[in-house]
């Protein structure tokens, strides 16, 4: 009921909120929509087309709800239905293919566990990046919300419309993936990954 | 029994549960579980080695995708266009 009674906002209340809510967001919009694309022009265009549709469809924003969770939905949703189309990445793989497959046996914590928390705070910022961006989009996308965007796991369903226990899996196994990476980049530049050679 | 040399080491050297303990490590972390998640935790890394090292392995790696992971400088021109085009869908 209260959706379809939301009064219109006037030209200046929707000047207001633009300029006030939506573009104080530009830069991680503009970082999000990088991290998916890995494409300057591609990002841009996202970018702009979200915040076209950001515009257009502003009545269905609440003044007062989390304006950057919005946008973030509306970039996301985007980039599924036209850029995740034409991309030429070869990583097309499906939400529901990939939680299948990592559900099936545990990734989990004995493959990882020689990774040392020492190890990963000498890491450099292009080590860590590039092992972000190494992962699945899926993956990658939720470990961009949750640890670089600071977003709860509430505000992460709403954003992927998925369950909250599917986020909660989803970015476990996602840092699971990550600590992969980088052990990979740990044993590459010769950190210890594995304190005693036991056997 | 293993010899457990940690500090103040009462810690088991083997977690029982290590996937839910881990998971449920990962929502604290996340700032999930509110004032009781810190209990629980504290008491888990006191008892736990796994749990211990997960923790504290789990920290390292938020904090350096917080702090660390390379921004990509935003084009000058972005907001500009954008008001741009705004203002010529009017």
């Amino acid at each position: 009921m209260s959706e379809v009674q939301r009064r219109k906002y006037s030209q200046e209340e929707k000047t207001a909120i633009f300029d006030g809510e939506f573009m104080p967001h530009i830069d991680s919009m503009y970082n999000f929509a990088f991290r998916l694309t890995f494409d300057e022009d591609d990002a841009k265009d996202l970018v702009q087309d979200t915040y076209m549709k950001a515009f257009r469809f502003i009545n269905s924003f609440e003044q007062g709800t989390n304006a950057k969770a919005w946008l973030f939905r509306i970039l996301k949703n985007s980039f599924i239905n036209e850029y995740r189309k034409k991309s030429k990445q070869p990583t097309k793989v499906d939400y529901q293919e990939v939680e299948t497959f990592y559900n099936s046996d545990d990734v989990d914590y004995q493959s990882t566990s020689d990774l040392r928390a020492e190890s990963v705070k000498d890491m450099l910022g292009d080590e860590i990046s590039n092992a972000l961006n190494a992962l699945a989009v899926d993956f990658r996308t939720v470990i961009i919300l949750a640890d670089l965007e600071g977003f709860t796991y509430e505000e992460m369903a709403k954003i992927l419309d998925i369950p909250i226990g599917t986020v909660r899996s989803r970015l476990h196994r996602a840092r699971n993936l990550l600590k992969e990476q980088l052990k990979g980049y740990a044993q590459s530049m010769g950190y210890n990954t594995n304190e005693e050679e036991e056997d | 029994m293993e010899i457990n040399d940690q500090p103040g080491g009462e810690r088991k050297l083997a977690c029982s549960d290590v996937t839910k303990c881990f998971q449920l490590l990962e929502s604290i972390l996340d700032g999930e579980m509110g004032e009781t998640g810190q209990e629980l935790m504290k008491e888990k890394l006191a008892k736990c080695q796994p749990c211990f090292e997960h923790f504290h392995l789990e920290q390292a790696i938020r904090d350096v995708l917080k702090t660390k992971c390379t921004k990509q400088p935003v084009p000058t021109e972005l907001a500009r266009s954008i008001r741009q085009m705004i203002q010529e869908s009017k």
